[in-house]
């Protein structure tokens, strides 16, 4: 491998480890605080693009329409801000309908309900719009930089500095805000929450509504990518999120953006050094090994089953 | 009109499982005699295949027909004979009621299944459910885990099996001339399952031991990643047909075969989780550390809980490539282990009769819904998504149906 | 030789010395009892003995072989059983399996019999059922053999605890203040109980106990510690006597 050929594959790691890590974030700030799996999730990231798809479909109509011009980065920031409220509003009312009345519920059966939340949207997807692939509208004209020998297009360049963005913000949010305590108030000590005043049920409102924005922005960043949409696009992505979410140590919001940046960089990686149909396989040999030996991730808190005395 | 429902409930309340089974059986007979004669004069143009619930939904208008029909040759033989032989079954002494139930079970299958080929198909896929769902169990039941893992269970049971029957009995381009003479080929069929379940038991090892250093969560993303691992293995191995799959497996999964593998394979599953080896694991699922204190090598249950579950999931996937003679590695990916744990969590916990319920109930719901197309994927969550909210333990958890409880045999005179 | 040496016991978590210099020798027969406010590490020298935390230093014997070193289950399948101070109960199992359970290393079955259901497996099933029989009679179980074990009066729930204890065949008994939570009435009866079951089946038992009338007229010699370390050692009036046990408990008189 050459070393343009590093930066290269470098440049493409960070671009599918921001994806990863804001799709593991909102699964890990989903356990931390609720001690639940959303298996939702990355179908919550489907919507989220399909939500996109209209919306910046509308956005642009309006725009090109004549009725309100807006220059191109307008419409990306109006897209993501308004999906992300739009994959709130799916999350809360996914919160509400189905995890609420299962709180005191094994969470098995919790996590099995969300699985079959997941095939419902995807299903009902596939219904109503038929299983013909949507092209997500390009929103931002590409244009390539070429430093060093390396390739890199401003469309990976806002992918990975939008992200970290909100992961800044997001980090601000919990950190500083009175909301953002209560959360890891509630991560630690669920009962104690709403002896100090403050509603259960509002923080777990709260929590899916910033967990689906999260993946409402990896969704409309994923969709300028790879603007390819069909409704079974979340399921894979999803699932090595989850993985990434693990590896990083869950109920931890760092350890999830680290996990996240690593999966992507191991993929990458791997699909560079090894013939392509081993990628899937070797990542995830590599996640189990991991595993084996740091079962608690990178930033989550050791536990034994011994010592829980 | 709810005093009316009451009374006729309070009918039914006393009459064992074993006469209602008996009723079928009969009413299955009466199906097979008089089914289509009876079909017609109802403007039926057939028998409806599967309880009429297909029919129902491809026909709505002959809804009134069709219930007319359930009516005459189940609902009402069913009631009356469980009611007419309930004081006989009560006569019967103890030791007859396990072959009774067996032979009832099995009779009812065969009559009931002998008018439609498609009615042995779906007996032979609830059956092979049901080993699922027991053997998934024993982990997420009874130990208390939350392993994904049927998928890949299932599909290296498949395989191996597959290659080991069509290597060794079927002229193919995968694989060449046969190995072994072909009429040997069903008796070797057991000896290719059992070598496809032990190992998988093997890799199950995979799994197993890192959840040693681990809690329950961390191995749900072990098994998941095992489930991708197979998946991707198979994927990649030219030699058993990578993506396009594998076939002509030698159909020598009859339904009476299956049946006898999946009879086994509760029977074998019971008798652990009733010994005191088997309670270790519930144990563990309890209080990991005071079962330790108590000697119980936590590690050892571990180990031979997932791989007694791995062996029968394995032992599935075998029975099942050999039913439906093609199996490729996007069959056992997330959707089937998802239907694994779908089945589980609502037929019940910690119950091996839960599990049978809860098969038998996904299995129907999957065949009998065909006729609404993609719009079966909505409704089937939705199902269960009720379910999981009004019983999230399961429909049966915790309990066993009379028939698979072990007595106590050693309670004092006093009681 | 004795049943028990414990010789230079010290275990560290992390920073934090948790016990120190403990040393123990206890004969067969002998009813100890090892007290001191909370916190003092009563509960964490148990667990070193059961082999739940690995000793940062020191020597565990019993009955001449060292214990260090060796997984909980094996070391309880010597013979050593023990209560919790807070109940560590299975919540699915009845009373019955509980206690039965205890009797995992004493199967004398395989995993092969067990799963087809051969003689060997009924007739051992069969005998444990009688054994278990028995002890719950002992301790007055009899009736609650079905239940669920969190779902009988607290009382009992205890006593469950000592039955599946006892089911393991112990020599040595260790019993975690067996009356928390009970009422002074009951901590008779379980007084009398330990008596009981000392003389039925051999035991030498050792007892953490925070309540003074119940550790003063069980125990033939008591031990104190506090924050890990021997503060004193001997019959009951001495230690009611010993002024650093007061000061543990009670703090100093100040003139």
């Amino acid at each position: 491998m050459t070393l343009t050929g590093f930066f290269q594959y470098f440049v493409n790691a960070l671009q599918w480890g921001s994806f990863y890590a804001l799709i593991a974030i909102g699964y890990t700030m989903v356990y931390g605080v609720l001690m639940l799996f959303n298996f939702a999730h990355g179908d919550i990231f489907m919507v989220g693009s399909y939500i996109g798809l209209f919306i910046s479909g509308a956005l642009l109509a309006i725009s090109i329409g004549g009725l309100v011009p807006m220059p191109s980065w307008l419409v990306l920031i109006l897209t993501i801000v308004f999906t992300m409220l739009g994959t709130s509003i799916v999350g809360i009312l996914i919160e509400r309908v189905a995890y609420r009345p299962l709180r005191n519920a094994p969470r098995a059966s919790a996590a099995v309900t969300g699985l079959m939340i997941g095939l419902l949207m995807e299903t009902a997807n596939l219904f109503a719009l038929g299983a013909e692939r949507r092209k997500f509208p390009v929103l931002i004209q590409t244009t390539v930089y070429k430093v060093e020998g390396v390739s890199i297009t401003n469309t990976k360049i806002i992918i990975v500095g939008v992200s970290l963005m909100l992961m800044y913000i997001l980090h601000l949010l919990v950190r500083r805000t009175k909301w953002g305590m209560a959360m890891r108030a509630m991560a630690y000590d669920f009962a104690v929450v709403p002896l100090m005043g403050i509603s259960i049920n509002f923080i777990a409102s709260a929590t899916f509504a910033l967990s689906s924005c999260m993946a409402a922005v990896a969704s409309v960043l994923f969709c300028t990518a790879y603007p390819i949409l069909e409704p079974y696009m979340g399921i894979l992505i999803g699932w090595k999120a989850f993985i990434a979410a693990i590896l990083g140590g869950r109920g931890s919001i760092i350890g999830a953006m680290f996990g996240g940046y690593l999966l992507g960089f191991i993929e990458i990686f791997v699909a560079a050094i090894f013939p392509s149909t081993l990628r899937d396989l070797i990542a995830y040999s590599i996640t189990i090994a991991i595993l084996a030996f740091r079962p608690h991730g990178f930033f989550g808190e050791p536990y034994s089953a011994q010592l829980k005395l | 009109m709810r005093s009316f429902i009451e009374k006729i409930r309070s009918q039914f309340t006393r009459i064992p499982l074993l006469a209602w089974i008996l009723g079928f059986l009969i009413a299955a007979v009466i199906e097979r005699l008089i089914g289509s004669t009876l079909a017609l004069p109802l403007g039926l143009g057939k028998v409806p295949r599967l309880f009429g619930i297909r029919y129902m939904l491809e026909y709505p208008l002959l809804i009134p027909n069709i219930i007319a029909y359930l009516l005459l040759i189940y609902i009402v033989p069913i009631s009356a004979i469980a009611k007419l032989i309930t004081p006989l079954i009560k006569k019967l002494p103890s030791w007859s009621s396990m072959p009774l139930y067996l032979m009832a079970i099995y009779g009812a299958l065969q009559a009931w299944s002998g008018l439609d080929e498609y009615r042995v198909l779906v007996i032979q896929f609830i059956l092979i459910s049901i080993l699922l769902t027991v053997s998934l169990n024993l982990v997420n039941g009874y130990m208390g885990a939350f392993s994904c893992s049927s998928g890949g269970f299932m599909a290296v049971g498949a395989y191996i099996t597959s290659i080991l029957t069509v290597g060794g009995f079927v002229y193919d381009d995968v694989f060449g001339s046969p190995i072994l003479p072909p009429a040997l080929g069903p008796f070797m069929f057991p000896i290719a399952l059992i070598i496809g379940g032990l190992i998988t038991a093997l890799t199950a090892l995979l799994v197993a031991i890192p959840s040693f250093r681990t809690r329950g969560d961390y191995l749900a993303i072990i098994s998941l990643a095992y489930t991708f691992i197979v998946k991707s293995t198979i994927e990649n191995l030219e030699v058993v047909g990578g993506p396009r799959g594998l076939m002509n497996q030698p159909r020598w999964a009859g339904p009476t075969v299956v049946f006898v593998w999946a009879l086994m394979g509760i029977w074998i599953m019971r008798n652990y989780v009733s010994s005191i080896l088997g309670k270790g694991a519930q144990a563990v699922r309890d209080d990991e550390i005071g079962a330790e204190v108590m000697t119980v090598n936590t590690r050892r249950i571990k180990v031979v809980t997932f791989m007694l579950s791995a062996f029968w999931s394995g032992i599935a996937g075998g029975l099942f490539a050999h039913v439906m003679g093609y199996i490729n590695p996007s069959t056992f990916g997330i959707m089937k282990t998802a239907e694994c744990l779908a089945m589980l969590y609502m037929g019940g916990l910690n119950s091996i009769s839960g599990s049978i319920v809860g098969a038998v109930i996904y299995q129907i719901l999957i065949e009998a819904l065909r006729p609404m197309g993609i719009a079966k994927w909505m409704v089937i969550p939705v199902i269960i998504i009720i379910f999981m909210l009004r019983r999230p333990w399961g429909f049966i958890a915790f309990r066993e149906l009379a028939f698979l409880r072990r007595e106590v045999k050693n309670a004092p005179a006093s009681d | 030789m004795p049943l028990l040496q414990i010789r230079n016991l010290t275990h560290w978590f992390g920073g934090l010395r948790a016990v120190h210099n403990y040393h123990e020798h206890i004969e067969e027969g002998e009813l100890v009892g090892l007290m001191g406010p909370n916190g003092a590490g009563k509960t964490t020298i148990f667990n070193l003995i059961c082999g739940l935390y690995k000793p940062t230093e020191g020597e565990i014997l019993f009955n001449g072989e060292s214990l260090v070193g060796s997984s909980p289950h094996k070391i309880s399948s010597r013979g050593i059983g023990r209560t919790f101070q807070k109940l560590r109960l299975w919540r699915h199992l009845s009373v019955l399996d509980t206690i039965k359970l205890a009797f995992t290393s004493n199967l004398n079955y395989n995993l092969v019999d067990a799963l087809f259901w051969t003689k060997r497996y009924k007739r051992r099933e069969d005998e444990i059922e009688e054994r278990t029989y028995e002890l719950m009679d002992t301790f007055g179980l009899t009736d609650y053999a079905d239940a669920r074990s969190l779902d009988i009066p607290y009382g009992l729930q205890r006593r469950v605890e000592m039955a599946r204890a006892m089911a393991l065949e112990p020599k040595l008994l260790l019993l975690d203040e067996p009356t928390v939570g009970t009422t002074l009435y009951e901590m008779y009866e379980t007084m009398n109980l330990i008596r009981r079951i000392k003389e039925k089946f051999n035991l030498t038992i050792i007892v953490i106990e925070h309540r003074m009338k119940m550790i003063m007229n069980l125990c033939e010699r008591i031990k104190a510690i506090d924050f890990g370390e021997i503060i004193a050692d001997g019959a009951p009036n001495e230690i009611r006597e010993n002024h650093k046990v007061i000061k543990a408990y009670l703090g100093e008189e100040e003139f």
